[in-house]
């Protein structure tokens, strides 16, 4: 019997190995099914994992596998009767979107110049401008520290204590994206063809009205790509948001601190981090599965037309 | 109409400065004036009594003593006994960047080498790859420290068995190095399969087609195109990473702690803390110079990749 399986599976073996010579295309089909399928699973797979804490009910929770024990739904309205979930995430909206119409608006007037003027110092100034998203925020923190809880003194005016207010958050966020977004639109601003300028401009517009009533309208993809990728940035950030505030829900303390509350000084609550943290990341994962081409070609462009 | 007409009657120069005001005004005020700032604080001692936080002038003395050791005692716990430069935070940084941007560089290859074919599904194959992406830093951290966290995290019991981490991973620091740096390759292999998969786009479709009349195999057709041709992108894309993972800050507070996986950044925020306002200032410079040297080995490095190709 156990003769017969061998040969049969020696056979199988063979069949397979000379099916495989003849036919290469059906190997790398497979190799490539199974590459797709690593990924898929590796990728999706902390996801999944927050799902499964959240919904196993903590009594359950000690060394339950990788499976759900239970079908606790009723956590994710825990999450918010404990901590104030709710309010560190509109902060984080609220932030994200200041910072975004700031970033766009200084963003357009600048690409503009970089895309389609000539001036001097245009190259300097560009470069100066790329060089801040090299510094680590790091390097940013003692004096912006020092800035915004009153402590800075220029020309015998103190500056503003702003230390616990969305403007000690918005403003560093909107100075490292800056750079980036600029960088975005120029190229988008480049591409808008000269003579549509020149048309409106000898049909009298004026030089802001051409601006705004035919050079952004033209360039809306190369603005929204830039608008969603500054919101991610700023939504995902973590230095500035867990240094500027002292983590206060009513302090505009953003959602990293929102996710931090959970972990107690006494015990854990994992199911209710797990559950905070699938509502922390919902927004962005539903605006990248809506918005997915934009960000694809924001972030490939932002790197390759150097 | 005043207003219109003034700026109607600007230069070309004039009108470009006027548009660039704004721009300029933020950056100076909250990036350039922070640098020139944080430059001179790190040229003066630290102050910790008194009003003034900030001490006399030094000169390089806060440099001097960070990079010879002096100053260790008012770091962090040191990690690998390499003679400990700056309590371990230089190694570790190093390390850190090293090992992610290879893995991830490589696992994005691979990935975007698999997507870039037509097949049923990609969209979706491709949004399911580049969700990681998108996580905010703090919900990153809190997947991977749930993974390990003490009695609940599956993954702990099934690797220290394996032997490759001890009991309790989160407290150990090589073993909670070694998850912030799969926490970040998980993240930014994304990033990665991206940039490589848009160089794999550009390539030129003929060039396959000719190879392929030439009687070239599937091997030799990715070694003498595909490869030659997608490099300049995938360099590009390692800078980019390489700069990004030298700042790592956010993961480590939020899988470990700082006290466990001291990176620049980290010492940078806990002598902030302490109040050592030069020090502090000193090792974020220093964090600046070493990002701006490993950037000059790849620019180095790049254009005698050029030379050599021309």
């Amino acid at each position: 019997m156990a003769d017969e399986t061998q040969s049969e599976d020696q056979a199988i073996h063979e069949e397979l190995v000379s099916r495989a010579i003849k036919n290469p295309e059906q190997v790398y089909d497979f190799l490539f099914k199974v590459t797709v399928l690593f990924f898929l699973i590796i990728m999706l797979f902390p996801f999944y994992w927050l799902l499964v804490l959240a919904l196993t009910p903590s009594g359950r929770i000690i060394n339950m596998g990788i499976f759900p024990r239970g079908f606790n739904v009723d956590v994710f309205v825990e999450v918010f009767e404990m901590v104030p979930f709710h309010v560190f995430v509109l902060n984080s909206f609220i932030l994200s979107i200041m910072t975004t119409v700031i970033v766009l608006v200084l963003g357009s007037l600048a690409g503009y110049v970089f895309g389609r003027l000539e001036f001097p110092g245009r190259g300097v100034l560009m470069l100066t401008i790329l060089v801040i998203s090299y510094f680590p925020p790091a390097a940013f923190l003692l004096p912006l520290f020092r800035l915004f809880t009153g402590n800075v003194t220029v020309l015998g005016v103190q500056s503003p204590n702003w230390f616990n207010t969305p403007g000690a958050m918005v403003l560093p966020f909107s100075s490292l994206v800056l750079p980036l977004s600029i960088f975005i639109l120029t190229t988008f601003y480049s591409q808008i063809p000269d003579g549509l300028e020149d048309a409106a401009r000898i049909e009298g517009t004026t030089r802001i009205g051409a601006l705004f009533r035919i050079i952004v309208p033209l360039s809306a993809p190369g603005v929204a790509t830039a608008g969603i990728l500054t919101f991610i940035t700023v939504y995902n950030e973590f230095f500035f948001s867990f240094l500027m505030t002292d983590g206060q829900a009513q302090n505009w303390a953003p959602l990293v601190w929102g996710i931090l509350q959970y972990q107690g000084e006494f015990s854990q609550f994992y199911n209710l981090m797990a559950a905070a943290s699938i509502i922390g990341v919902l927004p962005v994962v539903v605006l990248v599965v809506v918005a997915q081409e934009r960000i694809v070609s924001g972030l490939t462009q932002g790197a390759l037309k150097e | 109409m005043f207003l219109t007409d003034w700026i109607e009657r600007l230069s070309e120069t004039q009108f470009a400065y006027l548009l660039l005001l704004p721009t300029l005004s933020l950056l100076g005020a909250i990036a350039f004036w922070p640098l020139a700032s944080t430059l001179r604080m790190s040229l003066h001692a630290d102050k910790l009594v008194g009003a003034a936080n900030i001490g006399a002038f030094v000169g390089l003395e806060n440099y001097v003593e960070i990079v010879t050791g002096q100053r260790d005692s008012v770091m962090g716990v040191p990690f690998f006994d390499l003679s400990q430069p700056f309590q371990s935070a230089l190694p570790v940084t190093l390390l850190f960047a090293g090992a992610s941007v290879v893995l991830e560089t490589l696992l994005g290859l691979i990935a975007a080498l698999a997507l870039n074919r037509e097949f049923t599904g990609r969209r979706w194959v491709r949004v399911a790859l580049i969700l990681p992406w998108s996580v905010p830093i703090v919900i990153q951290g809190m997947m991977f420290y749930l993974m390990f966290a003490p009695g609940v995290g599956f993954a702990t019991p099934v690797l220290s068995d394996l032997g490759i981490i001890g009991s309790t991973p989160l407290n150990d620091s090589f073993d909670a190095f070694l998850i912030v740096l799969m926490s970040d390759v998980w993240k930014t292999t994304a990033f990665m399969m991206l940039l490589i998969l848009a160089g794999l786009q550009s390539i030129d479709r003929k060039l396959y087609d000719v190879s392929r009349v030439a009687g070239a195999s599937k091997l030799q057709r990715f070694k003498l195109i595909t490869l030659p041709l997608v490099l300049p992108t995938v360099v590009v894309a390692m800078l980019f990473r390489t700069i990004n993972a030298m700042r790592v800050y956010g993961l480590i507070e939020s899988i470990s702690g700082c006290g466990t996986v001291p990176s620049l950044s980290c010492t940078v925020v806990s002598t902030f803390s302490s109040r050592r306002y030069g020090t502090s200032s000193a090792i974020a410079f220093i964090t600046a110079l070493v990002i701006a040297f490993v950037v000059l080995i790849y620019l180095i490095q790049f254009a005698r990749d050029e030379q050599g190709a021309i």
